[in-house]
């Protein structure tokens, strides 16, 4: 299996989310999916990006679309930012053949052309629906039994499911199931759907705080080892906005480690934590690891 | 949790006068794609209901349509209000309407960024990509990182097709329009 891979302007360049992509790229490498970069990737002018204009951001996120279709390849991200903003190029583009004609202009200025074939997808989709749960778990090194997960879908991998098509989001289970299939347990707890703020960091930071730490007290009443998360702005509020949140509302008990989703798996598929980056995270992953030492049992096989 | 002190959204202003009211607002908004459900609006307040930023402020998605409805241009165009969301988008899922509010909030935006009232923080994020192709510039010390853990060179972003794509879309005239105002790089 091949496929284009956009990392988005975050994972590649932040101290914490490098280990996004290590753990994505040896993931892929480990189940046999070949992936090819966007070249000269730009960024793909999410919804922030919208906010200021619309037009600019579809333009902007066709111009890596048009890199993947003249490669012949679909395009995966590890990032929710970057899918909805690739999904609502391909649904602009077919619900409203006027903007089509406009962002196609566009292009041609920048001597580009998008005809809107490739298909975004988000790599938890991509490994639940194209690999497949049999398939990871024959894969699997070890077990990761005994490990409380609580996972954070975030709002821009389903919402609005009408555009995203991967799961209704009010109660989705995918993503849990794979967890589940490397021994973890991906735990239920009240307020874990809920948005975490990520887009009003820099333009209301008061307001993002506010929001991300209700998300953070209700991950902590859940008693998790670990959140997990798959978006990248998700990661940056709950790793990095911890201690923002920690200081300023006075929260003594706040030290939740944040995986990257991918890093669960290539913990499971053997891989050491130091390889995929756990030690570069803000909030220390220690207890995490420390856990991980003690209790995980060799040989795989749930 | 609780609410916050501070009153975050903007006071209400009654009663309503003819003069601050524009009746074609509405018309206009529901006129840019995406905007087509607003007038299906049936103000029963799910939108609210569900609205993490709603949990802790003031701010309620069902007041801003209910503004625009009304026609209060000037008033919702530059409100801090619609600079609140999160874009979290559990409003457009459960709005049994299909008003897609979160649409209608990025009209709105694009509409108020033409005024002159463009959120700062996107606006910097916005020249920081105009300059550096990505809203985060690369660093000798991420570079060094990167290598630390195997992971290839970073590629140069292609800055002569995003600024070309950029002016074509016209963002240089939006971006004009706050030219010479105060940010912070
Ligand atoms: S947008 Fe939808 S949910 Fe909100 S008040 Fe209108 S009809 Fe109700
Ligand atoms: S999209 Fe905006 S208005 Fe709608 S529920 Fe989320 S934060 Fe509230």
């Amino acid at each position: 299996m091949r496929m284009a891979i956009a990392w988005g302007c975050l994972v590649p360049s932040r101290r914490s989310l490098i280990g996004y992509e290590a753990a994505t790229r040896k993931v892929l490498e480990h189940l046999g999916v070949e992936i090819v970069d966007i070249p000269n990737e730009t960024c793909c002018a999410p919804f922030w990006m919208q906010s200021l204009d619309v037009t600019t951001s579809l333009a902007l996120a066709a111009r890596n679309l048009a890199k993947a279709e003249q490669m012949g390849l679909d395009l995966l991200t590890p990032c929710s930012g970057c899918f909805h903003s690739y999904k609502r190029v391909n649904h602009t583009m077919e619900k409203y053949p006027g903007m089509k004609q406009r962002i196609q202009e566009i292009l041609r200025s920048a001597r580009l052309r998008y005809e809107g074939t490739v298909d975004a997808r988000h790599l938890v989709d991509f490994l639940f629906t194209d690999i497949g749960m049999d398939e990871i778990k024959s894969k699997m090194v070890r077990d990761l039994e005994g490990i409380d997960l609580g996972l954070r879908y975030g709002c821009h991998m389903l919402k609005p499911h009408e555009l995203l098509n991967i799961e209704y989001s009010e109660r989705p289970i995918f993503a849990d199931q794979i967890l589940e299939t490397l021994g973890a347990t991906s735990k239920q707890y009240t307020g874990r759907h809920r948005c975490c703020g990520g887009l009003l960091r820099g333009t209301d930071d008061d307001l993002a705080d506010e929001v991300l730490r209700d998300r953070l007290l209700d991950a902590n009443a859940a008693g998790v080892d670990s959140l997990v998360t798959v978006c990248s702005l998700c990661h940056i509020q709950h790793d990095m906005g911890q201690r923002i949140i920690k200081n300023k509302f006075d929260i003594e008990d706040l030290a939740i480690p944040v995986l990257h989703y991918p890093q669960v798996l290539a913990l499971a598929f053997g891989f050491s934590p130091k390889e995929i980056g756990l030690q570069q995270h803000t909030a220390s992953t220690s207890t995490l690891v420390a856990k991980l030492r003690g209790e995980v049992k060799e040989g795989g096989g749930a | 949790m609780g609410q916050t002190d501070e009153m975050r959204s903007q006071k209400d202003d009654v009663p309503i006068r003819d003069e601050d009211v524009d009746r074609e607002f509405k018309y206009e908004v529901a006129d840019h794609f995406g905007g087509e459900g607003l007038l299906r609006c049936l103000k029963c307040g799910a939108c609210s209901g569900g609205c993490p930023v709603a949990a802790v402020t003031d701010y309620r998605p069902r007041k801003v349509l209910g503004n625009v409805l009304l026609g209060l241009k000037d008033l919702v165009l530059s409100s801090d209000d619609i600079w609140m969301c999160a874009a979290c988008f559990t409003c457009e899922e459960r709005c049994v309407q299909e008003v897609n509010f979160t649409d209608v909030i990025t009209i709105l935006r694009n509409m108020a960024v033409r005024e002159g009232h463009a959120s700062k923080g996107y606006l910097d994020m916005a020249r920081t990509v105009l300059q550096h192709g990505r809203v985060v510039p690369m660093t000798h010390a991420v570079n060094r990182m990167r290598d630390k853990l195997g992971l290839p060179e970073l590629q140069e972003p292609d800055m002569e097709e995003l600024s070309q794509i950029m002016s074509s879309a016209g963002f240089d005239k939006i971006l004009s329009i706050y030219a010479g105002r105060d940010t912070t790089e």
